[in-house]
């Protein structure tokens, strides 16, 4: 019951409430969610979707709808939760999170809840738009795709409390936001194949939760392979939550504790 | 009902950040209702609702209704109790036929009410209110006055305030703070005590001196009238008249700032802003 409350508050109230009343914002967002699916589709058709097929991708189209649908979960997720706490600090808001029994873990939860409700709208747009370009998702591998998900939303959320931590220190200037924001789409294994970079930039990539996730997700939802074939996947990413996530969580409370004794909670 | 008053800067607000918890204490020992606020941080949290001085404070796309639902449910309230409790305080605070419009259109003194309904959301037994009045009207000042003179019944309130007579007539117990110290505590009526016999005073503007300037009132150039303690008003006084003491004249004297450097501001039509002396 409480749980029900608290996603009707954070992800209704304060979350779809706010978001859908502003219209424009609300209509931009969800442009940016559908547009790159074509930019992609088209650079793909002008380069030649055999050359870019040749370093291992099979079908590019499909590689890069994955890849896009499932970006969004760590990118905007980890923007999110950065955005959030800086908007609470300019609204005069945050101190009474702090205040609440909720308190600022509540806060990161369901923010990061918040992210990731709103990312599966966008994964289910783009996923759909997918199957209108031609592309066929194999039902086979929906159970072995949604555990990797939450694995992947797990160590995201791990990130985002990091992320979090360093705007509490920084108010405006993220750097986690920033390299998942930005590199994620070039290094993540998103729209370039890992093999198509440079051999160095590869080990950069191979140490991106998202580069191992889009790789199983490719498996089970284009391949229809089972969990038990995407077990290496699958405990990379155990692996990943599970530094990820109790550092997250270390450095969200450090950074609050800090932010106390400062007296720079309120500050922006 | 308790105010702590002082120039700013004099730690009021920090004071009160520190009882709400939302700031660690960098030395000494802060208790509330018995609660170290360090390490009973979350038992002092239930028993206290906070209103901050701010612009915002609220999300004003959402709803007073919404508003106060949002933060009932984060004191652990099902989405109908919390609904419920906000539609009672909007009636408290006079909102009720305002409850579902959007904050946005809410004027300073609205909002203002809004955020105190937020404060006793989970009914708390102490309210800790940060210059409930700054920056509203008239009017508005005097509905939030009663709303706040209505708390404190069967609550401990304790406020913050720049306007003396709000202080005057809000509180029970009065602590005048300066430079983050106490200098002084006692009832609206001891503290007055304080200032003594006062009078108003005129005065040649070459015989105020330095540590006479927190009492100037008014500058004409050539003279100045003070309003002082009548033991700190020097002999030779154009015109020397009783008046009845006030807060602020024991304020004044208490916490405000003497000192070579501070004179009055004057502004004369034509010339310039400036301190001091005659422009």
């Amino acid at each position: 019951m409480g749980v029900l409350s608290k996603l009707y508050a954070y992800l209704y109230l304060r979350g779809f409430r706010v978001w859908a009343s502003y219209r424009t914002q609300a209509v931009l967002t969800m442009l940016s969610w559908v547009l790159p699916v074509f930019t992609y589709y088209f650079t793909g058709t002008a380069l030649g979707n055999e050359l870019v097929s040749r370093l291992g991708t099979g079908n590019y189209t499909s590689f890069f709808v994955v890849g896009l649908a499932f970006q969004g979960y760590v990118s905007s997720t980890i923007a999110t939760v950065s955005q959030r706490l800086r908007n609470e600090q300019l609204y005069g808001t945050l101190e009474y999170y702090v205040l609440s029994p909720s308190g600022v873990l509540g806060f990161l939860t369901y923010s990061s809840i918040w992210g990731f409700a709103l990312n599966s709208v966008n994964a289910a747009i783009i996923l759909a738009v997918g199957v209108a370009l031609g592309i066929r998702f194999l039902p086979s591998g929906i159970i072995a795709a949604s555990v990797i998900a939450a694995l992947l939303m797990l160590s995201t959320f791990g990130i985002a409390a990091m992320s979090g931590a360093v705007v509490m220190v920084t108010k405006q200037g993220n750097p986690i936001s920033f390299f998942f924001s930005t590199f994620t789409v070039l290094m993540g294994n998103v729209v370039f194949p890992i093999a198509a970079l440079p051999w160095y930039l590869r080990y950069v990539s191979y140490t991106i939760p998202l580069t191992w996730a889009l790789q199983g997700l490719r498996g089970a939802l284009l391949y229809g392979e089972g969990i038990a074939q995407l077990l290496p996947v699958i405990g990379i990413l155990a692996a990943f939550a599970a530094v990820t996530v109790p550092l997250g969580l270390l450095s969200y409370r450090v950074a609050f504790d800090r932010a106390r004794r400062d007296g720079t909670l309120s500050q922006y | 009902m308790t105010a702590l008053v002082g120039p700013n800067g004099a730690g009021k607000t920090t004071l009160l950040r520190i009882l709400s918890t939302l700031i660690l204490p960098t030395s000494g020992e802060a208790y509330v209702d018995g609660m170290d606020v360090v390490s009973r941080a979350a038992e002092v949290r239930r028993r206290i609702g906070l209103v901050t001085v701010s612009d915002r404070l609220l999300y004003y796309r959402l709803s007073g209704l919404e508003n106060l639902t949002f933060y009932g449910i984060l004191y652990g309230m099902s989405v109908s109790e919390a609904r419920s409790r906000a539609r009672e305080l909007l009636d408290v605070v006079g909102l009720g036929k305002w409850g579902d419009e959007p904050t946005m259109h809410y004027s300073t003194g609205m909002t203002r009410r809004l955020a105190i309904a937020r404060a006793l959301i989970h009914d708390p037994d102490i309210i800790l209110l940060d210059e409930p009045t700054l920056g509203i009207d008239a009017v508005s000042s005097r509905r939030v006055r009663a709303l706040v003179r209505s708390l404190s019944d069967g609550r401990t309130v304790v406020l913050t305030s720049h306007l003396m007579k709000e202080v005057e007539e809000l509180s029970d117990s009065i602590y005048v703070m300066r430079a983050g110290q106490v200098i002084a505590r006692g009832s609206p009526s001891e503290i007055i005590s304080m200032a003594g016999r006062v009078v108003e005073a005129v005065l040649r503007r070459e015989d105020v001196t330095p540590e006479l300037s927190k009492f100037v009132v008014r500058d004409d150039g050539e003279t100045v009238l003070l309003r002082a303690p009548a033991d700190v008003v020097p002999g030779g006084a154009i015109e020397v008249r009783e008046v009845e003491p006030a807060l602020e004249d024991a304020y004044v004297l208490l916490a405000g700032e003497g000192g070579s450097d501070v004179r009055p501001y004057q502004f004369r039509r034509g010339g310039a802003h400036v301190r001091g002396g005659p422009v």
